[in-house]
């Protein structure tokens, strides 16, 4: 496969360069491009006026560039500077200053369905730049914002390629529905989140994973209402826009080839009991528990007589690689963008991998001056071989975490060792190497993202444009779990004779947006508007088969199963009719206002409440265009702002308004059975959202800071809310309660120095408080794991955040008994569930990232740091893994070899003792500080001189290193503290049950453009 | 050109239309449409018998792993406190079968609002569909009764005065349950319908029968049970095995009925295959492998297989046998059989003195000792006539959800659990009352069953 794309890449690279080196002519012109205090200017693109002829400037700012004759023009370009046009005349030296664009902020932004420029921004906007992420050897594009935008706080669940990912803007809104932001890719909603069907005991797919991030131009974060409101009762959790690169007019056609290739390794490993020090931990908890150890077969000496690491059975140093190839140009008329990218990436774990395919085609196309056409299309093919984990039995990561190293996982032939082994060591320790190595979990994704534009200028005041496109998304899972397995083996109800399942699901969305937008100018009084409509329609078809008792292990699809005895087909349809507006107004780009409203029809809310209406307003103030202000101080710019607007989420899954009974099955015969309780009312949540916030520039430009303040407020939450099963039913859905979020955010970008050496520092830090407000009655909601002795992990209660976490209260060890002493809150004598209360929050006190670029002359240094203080994690795996002899099924923590033993011990852990489950019920114990700061990411590159670059008729070369995940400090004493079970949960989150903890990876690259 | 494009606008723009916002769901079924034409009674009915069924399984772990007759060596902590005897009112057990009680009900009370109200019903599916609700409503409140005590009493669908609702007497719950089996008894329902699965005019007998054994009721009792031995509608099965192998067997009076195809394996949490077999996560406890390893019980030693495979830690090697695994078509569980009849009448008939001879209590559990190739019971007291038949019932009913009710109705709990685990208390003669419903209902806050 490498050899193929290699050579396909070096075959396209021949095609290509060919016809430009061919184009040389009468006389070479050379020169330098400075700026005006004669500084250098590398990488200025510079081309004869209405040609594709053109070059870049090289590290010294020196160029050189064949003419045809006297009446050429050369066009200097440079982002940053203002444009300049030289006639070439006769002169062989051209050399050029170009001068700095005062308004360099005059870039414009994409904002929902306009745009604007980015200096008169007046809502919260937090952009990241192609270039912001260019070191990052992310996999899937959502992962590329962590840390890089004040507010947006990124979550990878776990070390495993391709999968979940949790993002979330300005803290959690919603208790139930979904709190992920709207992602939106060149104005279509797209799938996110999880895709396929089966679970795999709490890590999930990610359906962002399926776009090359490499593609991205931009992303703009949206999130206050003035920004997000236009996308009204999807906007609560913030929106994210993506644009994709698309090719420039009139530039030279240039192409890029990228390879990247790297090796992974897990960043942390556990530290477990050996044979020796557990098979003495075991005999003491038979011995403490009245039994005889001999009896139950734990012998010193014989049991101990192997002694297996699980972790490294199941894990390797994996390899990652990366091939893309893109390629831009234009002419006035057309111009494109194209992009094919192979990515493989291989899990650390044992037969788990991802690989994508992704193509990209951006045309845009000039008919006359007034209508244009455009298009984009991605199509991507993405194979993910799964592997399970967390809380299943027979997950690999967390098999080996719980397996007793007692056993090992080959027989004396070399065979992994499986159900039918008398070394089989059975339920609950199924042997991890052969539940990552022998099942197929392969999941297929097939992803078309297809969009056609049309856009007329009707004057020069009235522009319409409409548009069409479709996010298709077609999973297929093919799994097959051999008789060598847990589930195809030992598991009875299966039949021992494998396990054969078979689905696909098919997510397609078709959407139609058509604006109008009119510009006007009176004197000094400009007005932007746009009016328009959308439609959307969702359709989810998904259809799966369950197939048992194969001939043999050679026969692996269901088609030779003997028993086909489950299967399903099923079909979601849903929608959303919307009607928008906004208008702009500024006066002298002093004054500011905004007016935005969107009127909403969803088909997932009751008959009573279809249709919702989410305003906002906000105006912004530039003081620095005042007369009083006083000119030629260090600040150069100085804005304030603040909005105010309504912003709904309607994500809750289809149909739950209604009251349904759904087919059942009794004794062979069909019926029906009630599925849910109606409630007409079920309406979209609400979020009033108030946003103040500083915009100053300081010393031109370099300086540049912004502060927001925020107060967000979620009513009518969506929520199935529980109600006492004398009802016949667990629970009803509904809207109730309040959620708030209060914060504060803060990002800094600076350039420290500047000319040959620069060093430039992008701060963010977030400070967010969220808080439930009320429910419906007074009554808390427990959520999260089930927990032994104090009935759930999670609680959700008016007056804690989202993500507080509930136990008992942990006094001690008591010296003399070594039993837990848990506090007796209700002071009825005994410890029972009624004496749980709040220990802690997942919520951490802030979160950021710091990154430094440092630049000298073809080299650069990127260092980038992540950081969340103040949150607690629960160490959930430890009630398996530092559980006081509850059970002798897995392997402990070299932290229980501190457990009481004998009358006066002064210890944290509780005594050992078989089947006592008192001294193993959750309580704070388990409650560890999840603070944590990471060097995310060190990347060094290198672009090699232009004499280098020249004999390949190259116009760069740029070869580079990077490193995920360098250090961390953090005081979490299991795996990794940035994981999360239950991976985008929002009641339950920072839980750490057998996670597989982030990797280290370390790459080397090569970038050419030609 | 001009045109053109304003043509092109014009189309793309003709895709937007409402009925976007009223998709049909394919797979369920609105409410107003559940029940209101007579095609619907017979499939509704069928979700009667499905929540019904959920109570089985539930009670089963209820009746034999509360006592001593199973104990717990997986990971599931709901079966480890049984196990341990250190019970709390989190345990999922408890919930799930208060849960399917309470659904049972909720369906029932649905139907018996409804059917007055559907147009074109025969009065005579009119009458059987309701004395079923009846009767299966007045089953479900028996079960409560007898495991949570004093439950609340529900008659209605209605959602807000179902979500508020105070513990009412046991006097009250024991005289509503005898109202619904009387309105249940007569000619309504069929004397034999297709299979034990679905209710019949014996299975309210039955159940009759066994209120009566719980409320002391001797005569009555004996009465019943004679009524069903004598009607010969149903007959022992000559080969105990029969029980633990097969489904709707000649003895059989109502049992809850699953296919491969609804097997209970797929619900890991109350699928008794899976939690005796699949998971392994309840095993037999020794003394009840020694207690069927005995002459007495004779062929009742089928109800439990040994596999030396799983021998080794915790693990004593045994299983229970009843319910097979997923694959063998035996995971029915039995509600009354004939079987368990002559043990009522045994009981009956020694509390009525009716001890030696014919007619008398050691006879009756002699038919059984004899089907079960057992050694012939012998006593000379009435204490050890019911001795015999506590033994008895322990063999005879294995696995089917009875050891636990018996003993706290025949007031021996106390003696029998002290000497089976210490960390027995007087408290686990009832289970907790869910704490989510402690929690969620206001009516039931501070009413939960003492020690808990």
């Amino acid at each position: 496969m490498k050899h193929l794309l290699l050579l396909v890449f070096s075959g396209l690279t021949l095609l290509l360069v060919a016809p430009t080196s061919s184009q040389a002519q009468s006389r070479v012109i050379t020169g330098q491009v400075t700026d005006i205090d004669n500084f250098s200017l590398p990488g200025v693109n510079i081309y004869i006026k209405g040609t594709t002829t053109g070059t870049i400037t090289d590290i010294e700012g020196n160029y050189r560039l064949e003419v045809g004759g006297t009446n050429d023009v050369l066009v200097f370009s440079y982002i940053g500077y203002l444009t300049k046009e030289m006639p070439v005349n006769v002169a062989a030296t051209i050399d050029v200053k170009l001068e700095e664009d005062a308004r360099q902020l005059n870039e414009v932004i994409v904002t929902g369905y306009s745009y604007v420029k980015k200096r008169d921004i007046i809502g919260a906007i937090a952009s990241v730049s192609a270039d912001d992420i260019k070191n990052l050897p992310v996999v899937s594009l959502d992962q590329a914002l962590q840390g890089k935008a004040a507010g947006v706080q990124v979550t990878q669940s776990s070390g495993t390629p391709g999968g979940g990912i949790t993002v979330r803007v300005r803290g959690n809104t919603s208790i139930s529905a979904s709190n992920r932001p709207l992602f939106i890719i060149d104005g279509v909603p797209v799938e996110d989140g999880a895709l396929a069907l089966r679970s795999f005991g709490g890590q999930n797919d990610n359906a962002l994973s399926t776009l090359n991030p490499n593609d991205i131009e931009s992303f703009q974060v949206l999130k206050d209402a003035s920004a997000k409101a236009i996308y009204g009762s999807r906007a609560a959790n913030g929106v994210v826009l993506i644009t994709t690169k698309r090719g420039s007019k009139g530039a030279k056609t240039s192409v890029t080839f990228d390879v990247q290739r790297g090796v992974i390794d897990l960043t942390n490993k556990l530290d477990l009991l050996s044979s020796e020090e557990l098979v003495t931990l075991q005999r003491e908890a038979i011995t403490n528990a009245g039994q005889d150890p001999d009896e139950s077969g734990i012998i010193k000496g014989v049991t101990d007589a192997v002694n297996t690491d699980w972790i490294d059975q199941v894990t390797r140093q994996a390899i990652m690689e990366q091939y893309q190839m893109s390629i831009s140009g234009g002419d006035e008329q057309t111009s494109f963008y194209s992009s094919f990218n192979y990515r493989g990436e291989e899990g650390v774990i044992l037969n788990n991998q991802f690989l994508r395919f992704a193509g990209t085609l951006n045309i845009d196309h000039k008919v006359t001056d007034k209508l244009k056409f455009g298009n984009n299309l991605t199509i991507s093919k993405t194979r993910n071989d799964r592997i399970k984990g967390d809380n299943f039995l027979d997950g690999v990561y967390s098999g080996a975490v719980k397996s007793l190293p007692y056993y090992f996982p080959f027989d004396e032939k070399g065979n992994i060792i499986g159900p039918g082994n008398s070394n089989y060591a059975g339920f609950p320790n199924f042997n991890p190497v052969g539940q990552a190595v022998l099942p197929r979990f392969q999941t297929n994704t097939l992803k078309v993202l297809v969009g056609v534009f049309s856009e007329y200028q009707f004057n020069e005041h009235f522009r319409a444009r409409a548009k069409f496109s479709v996010d298709y998304n077609d999973v297929a899972e093919d799994q097959f779990e051999p008789s060598s397995t847990a589930i195809g083996g030992f598991l009875a109800s299966v039949g021992g004779l494998g396990y054969g399942v078979n689905s696909t699901g098919t997510y397609i969305t078709y959407i139609n947006t058509n604006t109008v937008t009119y510009n006007q100018t009176f004197g000094d009084h400009v007005i932007n508007a746009t009016a328009g409509t959308e439609f959307l329609q969702r359709t989810e078809t998904s259809n799966f088969v369950q197939g048992r008792l194969f001939p043999s292990d050679d026969f692996t699809y269901i088609t030779s199963a003997g028993i086909v005895d489950a299967g399903s087909s099923d079909k979601v349809n849903s929608g959303l009719n919307s009607y928008f507006a906004e208008a702009r107004y500024d006066y002298k780009e002093k004054y500011f206002a905004s007016v935005t409203t969107r009127y909403d029809g969803s088909s997932r809310f009751g008959t009573n409440n279809r249709f919702g209406l989410f305003p906002s307003v906000s105006a912004g103030y530039r003081i620095t265009n005042e007369a009083f202000f006083p000119k030629n101080t260090i600040v150069d710019d100085l804005k304030v702002r603040g909005s105010y607007g309504f912003t709904g989420n309607e994500r809750i899954g289809d149909f739950a308004f209604l009251g349904t009974f759904a087919s059942t099955t009794y004794n062979g015969v069909t019926g029906t059975a009630p599925a849910n309780l109606e409630n007409p009312d079920l309406q979209w949540e609400v979020t009033r959202e108030a946003n103040v916030g500083i915009d100053l520039s300081l010393f031109s430009g370099r300086l540049q800071t912004s502060v927001d303040g925020y107060s967000n407020l979620t009513s009518k939450l969506l929520f199935s809310q529980p109600i006492p099963l004398t009802t016949g039913f667990g629970s009803i859905q509904g809207n109730i309660g309040e959620v708030s979020n209060l914060g504060v955010e803060l990002s800094v970008n600076s350039i420290n120095f500047d000319g040959d050496f620069r060093w430039s520092t992008n701060l963010n830090i977030a400070k967010n408080d969220n808080l439930v407000k009320s429910l419906a009655d007074t009554l808390p909601l427990f959520r999260g794991y089930t927990a032994n002795g104090a009935g759930n992990t999670n609680i959700v209660k008016p007056g804690y955040p989202l993500g507080t976490f509930w136990g008992l209260n942990f006094l001690g060890v008591d010296p003399a008994t070594g039993d837990a002493i848990y506090e007796d809150i209700n002071g009825d004598g005994q410890i029972s569930p009624d004496d749980g209360k709040v220990i802690g929050t997942a919520q951490p006190d802030f979160v950021g990232g710091i990154t430094n670029n440092l630049s000298y002359r073809g080299f650069d240094l990127s260092v980038f740091i992540q950081f969340s203080y103040g949150n607690k994690l629960l160490n959930f795996s430890n009630t398996a893994l530092l559980n006081s002899g509850e059970d002798i099924n897995n392997n402990q923590v070299r932290k229980a070899l501190d457990r009481w033993q004998k009358p006066g011990d002064i210890t944290d852990v509780p005594r050992y003792e078989l089947g006592n489950t008192q001294n193993n019920w959750h309580s704070n114990r388990f409650l560890e500080d999840g603070s944590f700061l990471r060097v995310k990411n060190i990347s060094l590159g290198y672009n090699l001189p232009v004499r280098y670059v020249e004999k390949i008729k190259a116009q760069s070369i740029r070869i580079y290193g990077s490193a995920t995940n360098v250090f961390t400090w953090t005081n979490y004493t299991g795996n990794d503290p940035e994981v999360s079970t239950l991976d985008g949960s929002t009641t339950a989150q920072g839980i750490d049950f057998f996670t597989l903890p982030q990797v280290k990876t370390m790459m080397l690259g090569i970038n050419v453009k030609f | 050109m001009k045109k053109a494009a304003l043509i092109i606008l014009f189309l793309v723009t003709g895709f937007g239309c409402t009925n976007f916002l009223d998709p049909e769901p394919v797979a369920l079924l609105i409410d107003d449409l559940a029940l209101n034409e007579a095609k619907d009674v017979p499939s509704v009915e069928i979700g009667l018998y499905g929540a019904f069924r959920g109570i089985a399984a539930p009670k089963v772990i209820a009746g034999d792993m509360t006592a001593d007759m199973l104990i717990h060596i997986g990971t599931f902590n709901q079966y480890r406190e049984f196990s341990n005897k250190q019970i709390t009112s989190t345990n999922a057990s408890a919930a799930a079968l208060w849960g399917s009680i309470y659904r049972t009900i909720y369906v029932a009370n649905f139907i018996l609002e409804k059917l007055p109200g559907v147009p074109g019903v025969t009065e005579a599916e009119r009458n059987e569909v309701t004395a079923t609700a009846r009767f299966l409503r007045g089953y479900a409140y028996f079960v409560g009764v007898y495991t949570f005590g004093a439950m609340p009493i529900t008659t209605t669908s209605d959602l807000e005065s179902n979500r508020n609702v105070p513990r009412s007497s046991v006097e009250d719950l024991l005289a509503f349950i005898d109202a619904d089996y009387t309105a249940a008894s007569g000619n309504a329902l069929p004397e034999d319908p297709v299979n034990a699965g679905f209710v019949s005019q014996s299975a309210v007998l039955a159940a009759r029968a066994r209120l009566a054994l719980y409320r002391q009721n001797w005569a009555e009792a004996e009465a019943l049970t004679s009524q069903i031995i004598d009607s010969e509608n149903y007959a022992l099965v000559d080969d105990y095995s029969d029980i633990v192998l097969s489904d709707f067997t000649d003895e059989s009076i109502l049992e809850v009925g699953y296919t491969v195809n609804d097997d209970p394996g797929t619900d890991a949490n109350y699928g008794l295959n899976d939690l005796f077999r699949g998971r392994r996560e309840i095993i037999p406890s020794n003394q009840t492998v020694v207690a069927l390893n005995n002459d007495e019980a004779g062929d009742r030693f089928r109800n439990i297989s040994f596999d030396l495979s799983e021998l080794g830690g915790v693990d004593n090697g045994w299983s229970v046998a009843k319910y097979g695994t997923a694959d063998e078509d035996n995971n029915n569980i039995i509600v009354f059989r004939l079987g368990e009849m002559y043990l009522i009448r045994a009981e009956a008939r020694a509390q009525q003195n009716k001890l030696f001879g014919s007619g008398s209590a050691l006879e009756d559990v002699n038919v059984l000792r004899s089907r079960a190739n057992g050694a012939p019971a012998v006593a000379n007291s009435k204490e050890q006539v019911l001795q015999v038949i506590e033994r008895e019932r322990l063999y005879e009913l294995a696995y089917e959800g009875h050891r636990w009710y018996d003993l706290v109705r025949t007031g021996r709990a106390k003696v029998v659990m002290t000497t089976f685990n210490t960390n027995w208390q007087d408290k686990f003669e009832l289970w907790p009352i869910p704490l989510r419903e402690i929690q969620y209902n206001p009516a039931l806050q501070g009413a939960q069953n003492p020690g808990y």
